[in-house]
């Protein structure tokens, strides 16, 4: 067990100082005087240096392990994306400087909008969005404000029950009422279903492609042609957009409005959470209601553009995360557009070996073919009362990242596995191995072992309930 | 699955207790079985007037939220405080220390949509 | 360059377990062939090396200057203990700690980043990030109306100008009157007059930022006091600036109900304003009110201490539409950085020394300046500035 911070803390050498030539004997205004104490640590620089190397080391990461999380596209991030972004002239930029003097912070902003626009099909790209709900909920404005513009009372959006949860969350923190569509087992659009609630109140629609089961969705052009002619636009999550680059491009699917996971289908990490960034992408039409300030090419300078007036304004301070467009950037010259394909190609056919190992042995609601990702439903496999998240821990014993569990929520019991293009076929025999080992040995002759699961890990099975009832958020 | 004679219910799980003007209301054990182990409760206000059939409060898991819905009209006149820091007694003792809130009510014709606890019995 | 592993045969071999001859049959069978398109036109293909000169080429085109521009992004000293952990693997491409027992590096960070978060705000309890300090002053709105269902917001006109363009775009669809508080001419600061005047029965809250966005301290205390005296259920949301915490009044000693702002001061470099973290602090009885991930401690079944998220029904992943937010990525990496940041600065002492060398400079540049000509100051009572 790795101590706290304040219980490391000790009167030792403070790890950081600083000297000052000004004057810091200064009086404070009692009324605006702090009072009580901070209680900060007090840790010396080689205590602090070993505790939190002891906790990255408490971390299952892409840098130590397979990461087979469906959904979450944990793909290589190559190195040469973190070199160039330390580039002291790309983070040592404040964004007040005049545009003159931050040109190549403005020309990546420029070139990564106009290469996601060839990628995706749409016409303009803001990149202002730090993730991937924030770039959904800029989007949903973006529409909203559209519809006023023309003047029409359009209060709905339809969120298949299929999506992510951010959708419908998005939705109404922008506003809209939220209309449930219930999608077929295979998570693909009932048409028949959509027509029913395809009112000429509904602004839009949200969906995944493909969808969050790992399939095409077949019929997206009669979809799109049914929800623009009822006036109402397609917004595309763009989650699994690693599946298709370079092979098909949403906005010829008929797409309005988007938008792209920079940390997901462009290699910029994770951290552990964040920061990310989901630049939203839209069509012509809808470009004079993105964010300001857009970035303009005036001859050969870069420059801001606020005279927006239809725009809806900021979503956030500044430009939008930049080491993550950066990084995002590189990325796309590093792979340029044969490598971009490559890569989804790569996805599908690792996600689609993989299936084949399972789909004699294992119930793929969605049939047995799929794209980057599948999901698998374990419900008539479990037995002696273990539970799917039981072998998402056992998982961890053998030095695996456990993949998405029950999620998407129509299918029971559901594992949810992402490869990524990045794994060797090597990584992925190993895992399909012991997958099944678990699932087909482990299960009927040692079910101890994953019910007491995981083992291996630093700790043992953590108790999430009490964690809620009796919240202790501190130290 | 425990279900009191004396109670009357709903199909989406609430149990009444009907004590002159006032209904005490909770959750059945069924529901607290399916729902596993509570982690929080939003409570309304009392004072609040709802209706019937309306989501009246929230409660939660640890990864799953359930609505739980007003099974008669009324204004809330009493709430259990115990539960938001102690969730688990809705667990413990669906039908005694862990009942919701009482109201009062407005619409004795509403008790007829009522379940006496052999037809709730046989829905579960 | 490109990142598959498969050789020739290993595709074969797969190929063949799947049942089908070429990868193009993979998307045959799912795409409508009008679909597909022959080609992308991106440039690229570089080598890792290519890629360098490529990149410190365009770098060449931006200055890095010495930087007085303050309002919102700081230039401050970066230790470096921060970069080297930071920059450690298994923290930068692990992903949301979900599985806890595979994410204590993580989670348990995360706590500690809580911990010394409400260390500094005074506050009871800190989510573990959000975007930036603009969208935590809106999420801070979003969750006042959820609590306090009334009609009308208060906002000084001296928050920083781009946070409020933000909660003009966040709240342009909603039926909630916003005003904007105006500033003493004299001193840039919100007069307790002000408060009197505004605060009313429709109140559901007040939003101050100190140092605000001129670099004037505000009497947070008479603020947040006139408040509630107008309107005990109004809320005041303090927007605060975490180095100023060390010497000036801190959220809780004025009864702020929220506290939020922006981290980037906490070891976190400029990079263009775009690589920051917001954080949230607020009363106990507001938690189960919060946006965004919480990490809590627990125990594991041989009762050792470790941590989990928790307060997860409030989340978009479970409640959808009825979640607290929609949020879900935060800024997990640089609120590491502020936790480490934050503990290397011998407890209260050398932290408290930060905070008046950043005061003692802004006074000694505000001094000299004014004396230049051209220039005067704005305000004439300004007594403390900050970071301005």
């Amino acid at each position: 067990m790795e101590k706290l911070l304040n219980e490391l803390s000790s009167k030792c050498n403070s790890a950081y100082k600083l000297n000052c030539d000004t004057e810091t004997d200064i009086e404070i205004p009692e009324n605006l005087k702090r009072k009580s104490d901070l209680g900060l640590p007090n840790i010396s620089e080689i205590d602090l240096l070993r505790h939190f190397t002891n906790l990255s080391r408490k971390n299952y990461s892409l840098s130590t392990c397979f990461y087979p999380l469906g959904s979450c596209t944990m793909k290589h991030n190559p190195l040469i994306n973190e070199r160039i972004a330390k580039n002291r002239a790309f983070n040592l930029i404040h964004p007040y400087q005049p545009t003159e003097t931050m040109q190549g912070i403005l020309k990546i902003i420029y070139n990564l909008e106009r290469d996601l626009c060839e990628i995706s099909g749409m016409n303009c790209f803001s990149l202002q969005q730090a993730a991937g709900a924030h770039g959904e909920f800029t989007g949903l404005l973006v529409i909203a404000k559209y519809f006023k513009s023309i003047g029409q009372k359009r209060i709905h959006i339809i969120v298949p029950d299929s999506a992510h949860g951010t959708n419908s969350a998005s939705a109404v923190m922008a506003g809209f009422n939220v209309i449930p569509l219930k999608s077929n087992p295979d998570g693909s659009i009932s048409i028949l279903k959509l027509k029913k609630i395809l009112t000429p109140d509904v602004a839009g629609i949200m969906l995944t492609v493909p969808n969050t089961l790992g399939v095409f969705e077949k019929n997206i052009l009669e979809i799109s042609k049914i929800v623009h002619k009822n006036g109402s636009l397609l917004y595309y999550d763009g989650a699994n957009l690693n599946a298709i680059m370079g092979i098909v491009k949403p906005g010829d699917m008929g797409f309005d409005v988007m938008h792209i996971n920079l940390h997901k289908t462009f290699s910029a990490p994770h951290g552990g959470g964040g920061p990310g960034s989901g630049p939203v992408g839209v069509k012509t039409f809808l470009e004079p209601f993105l964010p300001v300030p857009r970035i303009k090419k005036k001859k050969s300078k870069f420059v801001l553009d606020y005279e927006k007036h239809n725009s809806i304004g900021r979503v956030k301070a500044f430009f939008g995360n930049f080491p993550i467009i950066l990084k995002a950037y590189v990325y796309i010259k590093s792979l340029g557009a044969k490598g971009l394909k490559n890569a989804s190609e790569q996805a599908v056919l690792n996600a689609n070996y993989m299936l084949s190992k399972f789909k004699n042995k294992i119930t793929v609601p969605a049939g047995d073919k799929c794209m980057h990702e599948f999901v698998l439903s374990l419900k008539s496999l479990l037995k002696n009362n273990i539970k799917t998240v039981d072998i998402a821990k056992r998982l961890l014993d053998y030095g695996y990242y456990s993949p998405t569990i029950y999620f998407p929520l129509i299918v029971e019991e559901a594992v949810m596995i992402e490869p990524t293009e990045t794994e060797s076929k090597k990584t992925l025999d190993l895992f399909i191995n012991i997958f099944n080992n678990i699932l087909f040995e482990e299960m009927s002759k040692k079910p101890h072992k994953i019910k007491e699961a995981p083992v291996n890990t630093p700790l043992k099975r953590l108790n999430e309930i009490e964690a809620a009832r009796k919240p202790v958020l501190k130290w | 699955m425990n279900v009191p004679n004396n109670l009357v219910y709903t199909k989406t799980h609430e149990w009444i207790k009907i004590e002159g003007n006032n209904a005490k209301i909770g959750v059945t054990d069924f529901a607290q079985h399916e729902m596993t182990d509570i982690v929080h409760v939003e409570m309304p206000e009392i004072g609040t007037q709802i209706n019937k059939g309306q989501v009246i409060l929230t409660m939660e898991s640890v990864k799953s939220a359930f609505d739980i819905y007003a099974p008669l009209s009324g204004k809330i006149v009493e709430i259990n405080d115990y539960i938001v820091s102690n969730p688990e007694i809705i667990n413990q003792s669906p039908y005694e220390k862990g009942y919701l809130f009482i109201i009062e009510i407005s619409d004795k014709n509403e008790f007829d949509d009522l379940l006496s606890a052999k037809i709730y019995k046989s829905l579960i | 360059m490109d990142f598959t592993l498969q050789n020739k045969k290993d595709k074969h071999d797969m190929l063949k377990a799947i049942g089908i001859k070429n990868i193009k049959e993979l998307f045959d069978l799912v795409i409508q062939k009008i679909l597909k398109i022959k080609k992308i036109n991106i440039s690229g293909g570089k080598t890792e090396q290519e890629l360098l000169n490529y990149f410190s080429n365009i770098a060449l085109t931006n200055k890095v200057l010495t930087s007085f521009r303050g309002a919102g992004i700081y230039d401050h000293f970066i230790p470096s203990l921060v970069g080297e952990i930071i920059g450690r693997s298994e923290f930068w491409t692990s992903y949301t700690p979900y599985q806890a027992e595979a994410s204590q590096g993580t989670l348990q960070a995360i706590f500690e980043y809580q911990s010394l978060i409400c260390a500094l705000t005074g506050m009871d309890t800190a989510n573990a990030s959000l975007y930036d300090g603009a969208t935590a002053v809106t999420e801070a709105i979003l969750l006042a109306i959820r609590v306090n269902k009334k009609n009308k917001i208060l906002i000084s006109s001296a928050l920083h100008p781009e946070y409020i363009q933000t909660i003009k775009t966040y709240f342009e669809n909603y039926s909630i009157k916003i005003i904007f508080l105006p500033i003493s001419k004299k001193k840039g600061n919100i007069e307790k007059s002000i408060i009197d005047m505004f605060v009313d029965d429709d109140t559901i809250a007040v939003i101050i930022q100190s140092p605000n966005y001129f670099g004037v301290i505000e009497d947070m205390k008479t603020l947040s006091f006139a408040t509630k005296l107008k309107n005990k259920k109004s809320m005041f949301i303090a927007v605060v600036n975490p180095i100023s915490l060390a010497i000036f009044q801190s959220p809780s000693e004025y009864d702020a109900d929220i506290a939020v702002g922006e981290g980037q001061s906490l070891g976190i470099t400029m990079s263009v304003g775009g690589n920051t973290c917001g954080f949230m602090t607020v009363k106990k009885t507001l938690e189960w009110k919060m946006p965004g991930r919480i990490v809590g401690q627990s125990i594991d079944k041989n009762n050792q201490r470790g941590f989990v998220l928790t307060l997860q029904s409030r989340e978009q992943h479970i409640k959808g539409g009825k979640a607290t937010s929609n949020i879900c990525t935060n800024s997990s990496l640089n609120a590491l950085a502020g936790c480490v940041f934050l503990s290397g600065w011998g407890g209260d002492i050398e932290f408290k020394n930060l905070a008046k060398i950043n005061v003692s400079k802004a006074r000694y540049a505000f001094e000299k300046i004014k004396t230049l000509n051209g220039f005067k100051s704005k305000f004439h009572d300004n007594f403390f500035l900050m970071n301005s």
